[in-house]
């Protein structure tokens, strides 16, 4: 029963998702899920190899998971349904912001991969 | 009246017992001769003719070739020059029956700088060459003008030159504010680490002051308001140099022993020991000379032992002795008394002239003796003491006819006493050791034998207890003593015997490795930091690969998701906010592979205000045209 109703719950998940969610989400979405395998296969190479550059593979990993968190900021300032909570930041400003972070991580990131 | 005389007596014993600061340098008759040499050199010109001549006759000799130096005086004179006539004036007058002509125009020239306006150095000229030229001087004049260049050259040469020029003066001048600028001079000297005073001007300048200052002093009759103390602190300045740089500096030197050696008030007094301060009975004699600065005999004086006590024992041998005075030295037979050897303390007063300076000093003098061996026994001991100890005397400087034997189970033992030979007492000196000597291999152990309560010395070998010292090697050693200090005549070196040693368990005699220490020490191999090892290349590939291709799943998923690319306007502004973002990825790269973060902030800084400018443009221009289409 228990692996039925969670199958069931991804099904309707999966359906709901496709219809209801915006296109524009939908690409956010894309580019989230590419910086989450990206982020698990560094983990994975980290597991398997060990961490010898290390400030190399911490730097990888943490640009992902930087990413990845402000990713997830644009996604839900840009949310037209959200649009409510966030009334002086329009989508623009949303996308402005997301630009300005992302420099300053992937400057503090490369500066840390040595 | 007679109490003034009573504090008087209390103070004249508490100053003689008070200990006065002696001399430290002076200078001896080989300085004098190298002065001498340094004063008699040929000369070119009036000046150094004048500091040659003049210097010469300080020190007590007389000018060679007087005539031809008379002459060179002459020709070279310039009568329109005050410095001339002052050099030939009194360089003239050094050398006798020299006479240099004298016109009313050089008298009127001479006067004539005798004024307020004139420098101290040429008033000091004029005074002199007047003076030494037997011309009239108006004396008051000279003081005013003197008393008016000080206030105004208020330096220490000026002021030595005006005490100088002071002293040609009549006495009836008033020269008493003069006289007061020695004292004032002296507050000016540098007390250096209590033993020399000087000025900071230099040696050459204290050397004139004490000229000059003596010179006043003599002349006007009245005591310098200089201390004992310093003035063995300035003789120690003005003598410390013994090679001089200059002409003016050994003349300069010259002036000052003239002036210490004689003047009416204080003459500073040298004692040396003839040799090393060293009496024995060989040579029984103390010798002492007393000199004065000028190395020249103070046979009038008379010089007493005060007291002499023994470095050791702190007793007084001696008290109130005199010494006695042969051709020029005055001598003392110490060993009378029958001194100890070791050290002892003079303590010595010379009296007989009012104005001696420093003539209280305090002596250490060596009474050395000859050592003899006595009783000097070797045997064999047993360590269980089963056979009876066979002891051997030996006589210094015989060897033993036979050699002693012994192994692990016996100790060889010596016995003997060290005395003075001539008196028969104990000594203990500072080097006693036992020297064993292995001629076959060249090894060489040397042990200290000491002395017990009642000055026997004794000395024990444990065979077994010390065989690490011989490396365990069995043999044949010569053994020796050696018996030496700083107050013996003849120190000792005495083999006197062979002792065969066997030690158990010898290893293969191994050659002795001399302690060479300056061979090359065997290389050190440095170890680099080795580099940590790394995964291999083609994990390391496989990986990259792995990691970039999800960005492919990236393109896939925004191509199948129909990304909105067709609404993408062709304006200037996006074009350059992409252009502007995509050259910020590429400044990332390239700060990855070259630059630092200095450089990449600058780039960073010019094209992010670019790309800022370009999007902020492009997304107004975007919402202006939502804002349109709703």
């Amino acid at each position: 029963q228990l692996s039925y109703s969670v199958f069931s719950v991804i099904s309707r998940f999966l359906e709901e998702y496709a219809t209801s969610t915006l296109n524009k989400m939908k690409v956010v979405d894309a580019y989230l899920l590419y910086i989450l395998v990206t982020g698990a296969l560094q983990f994975l190479y980290c597991l398997l190899v060990g961490t010898f550059p290390f400030n190399s593979v911490l730097s990888g990993f943490i640009s992902c998971v930087g990413s990845f968190i402000l990713a997830v900021c644009l996604r839900i300032q840009i949310n037209p349904k959200n649009k409510g909570d966030f009334l002086s930041i329009s989508p623009q400003r949303a996308c402005a912001d997301f630009l300005f972070a992302y420099t300053i991580l992937h400057l503090v990131v490369i500066n840390f991969v040595g | 009246m007679a109490l003034l005389r009573l504090v008087s007596l209390v103070v004249l014993v508490l100053a003689l017992g008070a200990h006065a600061l002696t001399p430290s340098h002076h200078l001896t008759p080989s300085d004098l001769v190298r002065l001498q040499d340094v004063l008699s050199q040929p000369y070119t010109d009036l000046k150094a003719a004048y500091l040659s001549i003049v210097g010469q006759s300080k020190l007590g000799l007389s000018v060679a070739g007087s005539n031809e130096a008379c002459d060179f005086i002459k020709s070279n004179l310039d009568p329109s020059s005050v410095e001339s006539l002052f050099y030939a004036a009194e360089a003239s007058q050094t050398i006798a029956s020299c006479e240099i002509p004298v016109s009313n125009e050089t008298r009127d020239l001479l006067h004539a700088t005798v004024s307020e306006d004139s420098t101290m150095s040429q008033i000091h000229q004029a005074v002199s060459a007047l003076s030494f030229l037997g011309l009239p001087l108006a004396s008051q004049e000279v003081v005013s003008a003197l008393k008016a260049r000080i206030s105004k050259e208020d330096n220490v040469l000026a002021i030595t030159l005006a005490l100088q020029t002071a002293s040609h003066l009549s006495q009836q001048a008033e020269l008493g504010e003069i006289l007061e600028e020695i004292e004032d001079l002296a507050a000016r000297l540098d007390d250096l680490g209590g033993v020399y005073l000087q000025f900071e001007e230099g040696l050459e300048v204290t050397a004139l002051f004490v000229s000059a200052a003596y010179a006043l002093s003599d002349h006007v009759g009245v005591e310098p308001p200089l201390k004992e103390d310093q003035v063995i602190q300035l003789l120690n300045s003005v003598f410390s140099k013994k090679s001089w740089d200059s002409l003016s500096e050994a003349f300069s030197v010259a002036g000052a022993a003239a002036a210490l050696a004689d003047n009416r008030f204080h003459k500073p007094v040298i004692v040396s020991a003839v040799g090393p301060a060293t009496v024995s009975r060989s040579q029984p004699l103390l010798q002492l000379q007393v000199m004065d600065v000028l190395c020249q005999s103070l046979s009038s004086a008379n010089v007493l032992v005060e007291t002499a006590t023994s470095a050791a024992t702190k007793a007084t041998i001696l008290s109130q002795t005199p010494f006695t005075q042969r051709d020029g030295i005055f001598e003392l037979n110490f060993m009378a008394s029958q001194p100890a050897s070791g050290y002892y303390q003079f303590s010595v007063a010379i009296s007989g002239d009012s104005r001696l300076v420093g003539n209280h000093i305090e002596l250490k003098v060596k009474v050395s003796t000859k050592v003899s061996i006595n009783n000097m026994d070797l045997s064999v001991v047993d360590k269980d003491q089963s056979i009876g100890t066979k002891t051997t005397r030996v006589e210094y400087p015989n060897k033993a006819k036979s050699s002693f034997i012994a192994d692990s189970h016996q100790n060889f033992a010596m016995s003997f006493q060290l005395v003075d030979e001539s008196t028969g007492v104990e000594l203990t000196p500072h080097q006693t050791f036992v020297r064993l000597h292995n001629q076959k291999t060249g090894q060489e152990v040397v042990f200290v034998a000491e002395p017990d309560s009642k000055n026997l010395y004794k000395f024990e070998l444990d065979t077994a207890e010390r065989k690490a010292e011989f490396d365990s090697i069995s043999g044949t050693y010569a053994l020796y003593l050696m018996v030496g200090d700083a107050t013996l005549e003849n120190p000792v070196l005495w083999n006197m015997a062979d002792i065969v040693l066997k030690f158990p368990d010898e290893e293969a005699p191994s050659t002795i490795q001399s302690k060479n220490l300056y061979v090359p020490k065997p290389e050190i191999q440095h170890l680099f930091r080795e580099p940590e090892r790394r995964p291999p290349t083609v994990l390391s590939n496989t990986f990259t690969a792995m990691v970039l291709s999800p960005f492919l799943l990236l393109l896939l998923l925004w191509f199948k998701l129909g990304a909105n690319v067709s609404n993408f306007s062709l304006s200037p502004s996006s074009i350059l906010f992409h252009v502007g973002h995509a050259a910020m990825l590429g400044l990332m790269y390239v700060y990855w592979t070259q630059l630092n973060m200095f450089q990449t902030l600058k780039y960073l800084a010019i094209i992010g205000s670019l790309t800022f400018l370009a999007g902020n443009r492009m997304l107004a221009q975007k919402a202006v045209k939502r804002l349109e289409r709703k």
